[in-house]
């Protein structure tokens, strides 16, 4: 296994071992470098000592010349087994005894060197010189077998390295053992929490920090980086719930819109058959399965013509093959195909053939590359048409004719309508600018004549007659009274011109109104008997609603004023289509042939000293209940009171 | 009593001047009245140029203004005062015998102060005059001096 691949915890125990290991080593080395060059210079010391001592030994044998005691003082070098030569020189530099005494005289040095100790390979070896009272007598030769003395000092001091390495090593490595727990634990530690969050997939479990070095850092870090992934990822998991949901929704909206449309398609009220462009059926509308006395089933992904084959009784039959032509023709040129009419027999569920006659429509459907998508049959059944019409129209081109006339006609009226629409339009602005300058020019004369008339009798009443201030009350009256007739005559034209602001109405809070505000007015002296009944909520425009009340309620007081006690009630009719209201009151009632006339502008069935009145309000009530789309009518015995119904329709279309 | 302050009518009938002009004597309000014959009138009155360059009597009370007039109509007068900060905030008051509602809409819509119809009845006119004339040229406090320029 390669070095980085080894867990952290045997990389860190190795880490310290091959450390402390190379350190020892290291330490070894120089202290073996040390020991190395003391053991030269002591085995030097010694060697030069042991020279020394010989040298004063012989002094002697060569003063006296006398090479046996020469030879046996340097036999006495036996002792110390790693020398392995020694020689004596005289004074003259002439070898004059040798150790050992086998030894042959070519194998020591010739003539001595000078004084002083070197290492040779494996030996050490120099001169001593011999003196004595500082008369030089000779000269020593010493030879040293060093190689022996080394491999066994090397051999010791090895094994000593060895074991203290040994010794090193394993207490580093229990050492090491316990302290790389210190560095690898955090380590760990995070990397278990990253291995369980990776394999659960639960963000919300933190690392555990065990102190505030690098690593403890690094577990922050590595916590900062799970509080945002587990931010992110629970807005990550509410968004995928959000567009789950809407895109549930939308599917929902979809497959609703879906089913909708094919219900709208299988319910449009002619009969169409949607084919692809190889005449397999796609749908049908309920109308074409009814025709065709078929179902969807039986007929949707099957061949059109397989579906609806010719009437085999007929061999002559030319209904399937000018619908293929047809077909194809749409299919080539991508154009619709009107077919003429055809005879085609229809299959009964019996198997018995049915004689229909049809004016089919062949359509394309093109999609976005301009290529037919879909062909769209649609028929017209016109076999009632043709049974009723053999006679006349035998000819089905004869019929189609006739069906461009009509459609001609009602081009041309549908033209004569709008251009009397835009007739209408212009007169209603006339009208509108009329009642405009009306408004505004007739009724400045007449409130200058009241008002001189008035200054008149003012400034000179007291110089006229009693018949010239009557004469000046007239023309104030007369006055007066145009300026009222035209202040209606103007009420009664908004009401026709003005647009209408259709809402609910509440007709029996607009009654109760009404009859507060007269209340309140006129009747305040009056002893009057109410009955209101329960009256429905309209639509319809409530000022002119409002108005219609006040015009007939108003009637019903003024004309039951000669009653003591008088009784007005205002009720209603529920009838099926429509509402019909009623105001009836105990009046003075009026004669039934003129009941028609009532509802005419300025239409009065009674003398102005009698009952005071332009005669406008019956015709504005007229105006508005027929703008609301309802009637007016009025029953009454002379004497003994009116009523007054108008109806308002329960379903309105209404004419605005 | 509260001294009485300056009315201004614009009004282009004759007779509607004699009258109001009546009924504001018959109630001792017509110590200062200015009248100006059509819109443009009034707007130089207002604007102290044409004829009326160098007055230094300042603004009125109150403006008595009536709407279908020749040149300049009343309508354009208010749009104008009432477009001018200079004259934005002086009184006006539509006397017109109007009652149409477009009228009505288009007064009120460009700020008219009230809108009056004058009643056929004289006796009605002229408490509608004196009751006017009462209100703004002696209850109504009107704008400060310095709020018109």
């Amino acid at each position: 296994m390669p070095l980085r691949d080894l867990p952290i915890r045997r990389k860190l125990i190795l880490l310290l071992l091959l450390t402390s290991a190379v350190v020892m080593l290291l330490m070894r080395v120089s202290f073996f470098t040390y020991e190395y060059l003391t053991f030269r210079r002591e085995t030097i010391r010694q060697l030069s000592t042991l020279g020394e001592v010989i040298a004063a030994n012989s002094t002697a044998a060569l003063a006296f010349d006398n090479q046996d005691d020469a030879r046996e003082i340097l036999a006495a070098l036996k002792a110390n087994r790693h020398l392995v030569a020694a020689a004596l020189y005289d004074g003259s530099g002439k070898f004059f005894a040798g150790y050992p005494a086998a030894r042959p005289v070519t194998a020591f040095p010739t003539v001595p060197g000078g004084a002083g100790f070197h290492f040779e390979q494996s030996h050490l070896s120099g001169f001593q010189p011999v003196t004595q009272r500082e008369r030089r007598l000779g000269t020593l030769y010493l030879q040293l077998d060093t190689g022996v003395v080394m491999r066994e000092w090397l051999w010791g001091s090895l094994q000593i390295a060895l074991g203290l390495m040994a010794v090193i090593v394993g207490v580093a490595y229990l050492l090491s053992r316990a302290l790389q727990k210190q560095v690898s634990q955090p380590i760990l530690a995070l990397a278990e929490t990253a291995r369980a969050i990776s394999e659960r997939k639960n963000y919300s479990v933190r690392a555990t920090k065990l102190g505030e070095d690098e690593i403890g850092r690094l577990t922050d870090a590595f916590n900062q980086m799970l509080d945002e992934i587990q931010v992110l990822n629970r807005d990550l998991e509410r968004r995928v719930v959000e567009r789950t949901a809407q895109l549930e929704a939308a599917n929902k909206e979809l497959n609703r819109s879906r089913a909708v449309f094919e219900s709208i398609f299988e319910s449009l009220p002619g009969l169409f058959l949607v084919l692809k462009p190889d005449l397999t059926i796609v749908t049908a509308s309920d109308a074409y399965l009814k025709a065709t006395m078929t179902t969807r089933e039986k007929m949707v992904g099957q061949n059109m013509f397989e579906v609806f084959p010719d009437n085999p009784a007929e061999p002559d039959a030319t209904g399937s093959s000018n619908l293929r032509a047809s077909l194809e023709r749409v299919l080539a040129t991508g154009t619709t195909d009107n077919m003429a009419i055809q005879k085609y027999d229809v299959r009964r569920p019996d198997g018995v053939y049915e004689e229909r006659y049809w004016s089919p429509v062949n359509s394309p459907l093109l999609g976005v590359d301009r290529r037919v998508e879909y062909l769209i049959h649609r028929v017209e059944d016109v076999t009632d048409f043709v049974r009723q019409k053999p006679a006349q129209d035998g000819d089905p081109d004869a019929m189609r004719i006739k069906l461009e006339q009509m459609e001609a006609e009602i081009f041309q009226s549908s033209q004569k309508v709008q251009a009397s629409n835009q007739q209408l339009r212009s007169a209603n602005a006339e009208l509108e600018a009329f009642s405009y300058s009306v408004s505004h020019d007739l009724r400045a004369p007449l409130r200058h004549i009241d008002g001189f008339a008035g200054l008149l009798g003012k400034s000179d009443g007291k110089q006229l007659s009693e018949r010239g201030r009557g004469y000046l009350a007239h023309i104030s009256d007369s006055a007066r009274q145009m300026g009222t007739l035209i202040d209606d005559l103007l009420v009664f034209s908004r009401m026709g011109r003005s647009e209408m602001n259709l809402g609910p109405v509440d007709l029996r809070q607009l009654a109760d109104e009404t009859v507060q505000a007269i209340k309140r007015q006129e009747a305040a002296e009056r002893k009057i008997k109410w009955e209101l009944g329960a009256l429905p909520v309209v639509h319809g425009d409530r000022p002119m609603l409002r108005q219609v009340f006040v015009n007939l309620i108003a009637n019903a007081v003024k004309y039951s004023r000669p009653r003591e006690e008088a009784e007005i009630e205002v009720g209603l009719f529920d009838e099926p289509e429509e509402w019909v209201i009623f105001v009836r009151d105990n009046g003075v009632g009026f004669e039934m042939q003129y009941a028609q006339k009532l509802f005419g502008v300025f239409q009065r069935l009674h003398r102005a000293e009698e009952f005071e009145g332009t005669g406008i309000g019956l015709a504005n009530v007229r105006r508005i209940i027929t703008r609301h789309g309802g009637r007016t009518w009025a029953e009454s015995v002379v004497g003994s009171g009116a009523t007054f119904y108008f109806s308002l329709p329960k379903n309105p279309g209404i004419k605005t | 009593m509260k001294s009485l302050r300056r009315i201004m009518l614009v009004e282009d009938n004759l007779n509607d001047i004699d009258l109001t002009l009546a009924a504001l004597e018959e109630h001792h309000l017509a110590n200062e009245i200015v009248v100006a014959r059509d819109g443009a009138e009034a707007l130089d009155y207002l604007y102290s140029r044409g004829k009326f360059a160098g007055r230094e009597d300042g603004p009125p009370a109150v403006i008595l203004l009536d709407i279908k007039m020749p040149k300049v109509s009343g309508l354009e007068v208010l749009r104008q005062m009432k477009s001018d900060p200079a004259l934005s905030t002086l009184p006006v008051v539509m006397l017109t015998s109007s009652r149409e509602e477009p009228d009505l809409a288009a007064s009120y819509s460009l700020g008219a102060n009230a809108y009056v119809v004058k009643p056929v009845d004289f006796q009605q006119f002229v408490d509608a005059v004196r009751q006017i004339g009462v209100f703004w040229a002696v209850v109504n406090e009107p704008p400060p001096r310095n709020a018109i320029k």
